[in-house]
């Protein structure tokens, strides 16, 4: 790992100082830009409060010409305050006494100050042709708090807009028409084609709607925390997306079904609506279906609990709604209530939010998390109720 | 100011009784008409002779625009306003009512008179390389966020929605027919505003249409079309003053005369938001895939 990282500090140093040195011509100026971000959790859990805190910088690079651009992105991620936690003290009584006594510490996480190459990617274009090459953000469908045909991505639902890390692929998006596009992926993250990711989209404009086919074949990776086994498994995705308006009402959806190699095959799907009245308030609601999740609590494992945590699955339980209430109290200042509702086990999480941009390249957030589920269940009290207060200046 | 002779009926001109052919030439025929009512000394002539006249001058008139009407002057200024493509460097500068300040930078592009038009931020970093598309007169409305590359797609509602907590909603900067389609106009007259001779008109919402206010009133500059002054009435309350967009230092930029600078007050907010153009031609040939979803991210 320490090799990995140090070539990674030498590739983006050299990437730094060829742009930033080399004379050239034909190229464009490098534009330099990005953020410092602080934040502070505080957190009540157990009875016990934990503060947990970290100062991200991110630094962007941009140049481009007519029809080549360059872009990349490093972060640094600096820790402080409680930096190592246990996942199992956030599990459920009943599920941690399935685990022995000498697998506890196994499930120990510690958060490392980490510098890391997030995107970069060279973009070669002209009018209809687009081709990518190298880390990149990869965004699929049209859902807001979780997105069913995107398997690059895992959304934290209490932060759906966070950014993402890159992906690594090569990018190709043809432009048929003028609403009408095709764009086909390849990534090669494992050590063969068979194995890599293959995706193809259709995205066809008709009137005031957006439609999307997705076809995606790759590698899906399954735990067994009982054996402590993985399984890997070939994973074929068809997908569909809509986004458009019916009666002055937003709707999109999108659903996906996966043909699984050894497991048994699923459905996930989410329908959304969304409204802006006049004062300014903004309404958005969406139900999410995932075909892998369980109906009733009681059924819950140690398997769904951490293949959540470790980002393998989407969600424990099988049904959930999403609502986002958002009202601009002043043309600085907006206020957010986001919450989500485990239908499958009725419980529920509340995300009050304060956003206020304080100065010209400053913004503040405030975000609050509590959680009203019983032991147990999805968004249960044990999770521990807190306060993020971040803090995110541009340069 | 064109003058158009009017050429009169074979019908009228028998009616005079005269001997040449002076249906190619008006006003000789005027003349030679003139000529024989007052030779006749008939009474009933020269009532005649004073009625045609005045549907003469009558006609002249109307053919010389001295009763232009309402929905010419709202065409003329909304072509006025939205030339066929342009490609600009715009700053957005709002005050908030505690009087903050926030300013944006964005390059603008629009195409086929305004109903195609693509904004891409430059500044602040918060929002640099953020894009917004808006078709079909902002009827469709798309939003790139490069953070995370993702494209979202608005519904109507948001028309009516402040850009970027501005006093400018997305159809203000996006609909380049409003006037035209949504509103009816009438036309109350002259009357000086800005220190020049505008018309001033008044716009009323059409039943069915997407009028985000009841009515406007608007000043024309009579000399060139520019609007200087447009007052917006709030949707629901027709008496309630909810904006006012003022346009100034009017300069011709490739023919075209242009407001450089418009600063819109939100006087219920008791806010403003200015635009001013930094760079601007409207001579481009803009292509029509920088307007799509490629576009936007390029």
């Amino acid at each position: 790992m320490r090799s990995a990282a140090s070539f990674l500090n030498l590739v983006v140093s050299v990437i730094v100082l060829n742009l930033l040195v080399t004379p050239n011509a034909n190229a464009e100026k490098v534009d330099i830009f990005g953020y410092f971000e602080p934040q502070f959790i505080f957190l009540y859990q157990n009875g016990n409060s934990y503060q947990m805190n970290s100062d991200k910088l991110r630094i962007d690079l941009q140049s481009s010409t007519s029809n080549v651009e360059f872009g990349a992105d490093v972060i640094y991620n600096l820790y402080f305050g409680k930096k190592s936690w246990n996942i199992l003290d956030f599990l459920p009584s009943e599920i941690v006494g399935e685990v022995p006594s000498e697998m506890r510490s196994y499930f120990r996480y510690t958060f490392n100050d980490t510098l890391y190459l997030d995107n970069a990617y060279v973009r070669i274009s002209n009018s209809r042709i687009a081709c990518i090459f190298g880390k990149q953000q990869i965004s699929l469908g049209t859902g807001y708090f979780s997105n069913p045909v995107d398997v690059f991505n895992l959304k934290d639902a209490m932060d759906p807009t966070y950014e993402q890390t890159g992906h690594n692929s090569v990018r190709l998006d043809v432009m048929l028409l003028n609403r009408t596009s095709v764009m086909f992926l390849y990534s090669p993250i494992e050590s063969d084609w068979n194995n890599s990711g293959k995706l193809f989209r259709l995205k066809v404009g008709l009137g005031h709607f957006d439609f999307v086919l997705t076809g995606y074949e790759f590698r899906d990776k399954s735990t067994d925390f009982y054996s402590v086994s993985v399984t890997n498994e070939r994973r074929r995705l068809t997908g569909c997306e809509f986004v458009g308006e019916i009666f002055g009402l937003g709707v999109w959806g999108e659903g996906a079904y996966n043909l699984m190699e050894i497991s048994d095959d699923f459905y996930e799907f989410l329908i959304g609506s969304d409204y802006t009245f006049e004062s300014g308030l903004y309404v958005l609601l969406e139900y999410h279906r995932n075909e892998k999740g369980k109906t009733s609590y009681e059924d819950y494992n140690i398997n769904d609990w951490l293949r959540f945590y470790m980002g393998e699955s989407k969600t424990i339980a099988q049904d959930q709604m999403y609502a986002l209430i958002s009202y601009p109290i002043t043309d600085l200042i907006n206020l957010q209530l986001m919450s989500i509702f485990s239908v499958s086990d009725g419980s529920a999480a509340f995300v009050p939010v304060i956003d206020y941009n304080i100065f010209e390249n400053v913004d503040i957030n405030i975000m609050g998390n509590i959680y009203a589920g019983s032991e147990g269940k999805t968004y249960n009290s044990k999770l521990g109720n807190g306060v993020v207060i971040r803090a995110r200046a541009y340069f | 100011m064109i003058f158009k002779p009017i050429m009169l009926p074979e019908e009228f001109v028998r009616l005079g009784g005269l001997g040449e052919d002076l249906t190619a030439r008006p006003f000789n025929y005027l003349t030679a008409f003139v000529r024989k009512l007052y030779g006749g000394g008939n009474m009933m002539r020269k009532v005649l002779f004073v009625f045609i006249l005045i549907i003469f001058f009558g006609l002249v008139a109307e053919e010389t625009g001295e009763t232009i009407t309402a929905e010419e002057i709202i065409k003329t200024m909304t072509e006025t306003l939205n030339p066929e493509q342009s490609e600009a460097v715009m700053e957005m500068t709002i005050t908030t009512s505690g009087d903050q300040e926030r300013t944006f930078v964005y390059k603008a592009y629009s195409k086929n008179g305004g109903e195609k038009s693509l904004m891409k931020y430059l500044e602040p970093g918060r929002v640099k390389n953020q894009s917004i598309l808006m078709l079909n007169n902002a009827d469709d409305i798309w939003m790139y966020f490069p953070g995370t590359n993702r494209v979202r797609k608005l519904a109507t509602h948001a028309k009516k929605q402040k850009v970027q907590g501005s006093d400018f909603s997305y159809e203000d900067l996006g609909s380049s027919n409003e006037f035209e389609d949504d509103y009816k106009s009438v036309l109350l007259g002259e009357e000086e505003k800005e220190g020049q001779l505008c018309y001033k008109l008044k716009l009323t919402g059409k039943e069915n249409s997407n009028a985000g206010y009841s009515r406007l009133f608007v000043w024309v500059e009579k000399e060139n079309y520019v609007p200087l002054v447009i007052d917006y009435y709030h949707e629901k309350d027709p008496e309630l003053l909810e904006k006012e967009l003022v346009l100034t230092e009017v300069k011709t930029i490739d023919g075209i005369p242009t407001p450089m600078k418009m600063v819109m007050y939100n006087k219920l907010d008791n806010t403003k938001t200015s635009m001013s153009f930094r760079e601007l031609t409207y001579d481009v040939n803009l292509p029509d895939n920088l307007f799509t979803e490629m576009g936007m991210k390029k």
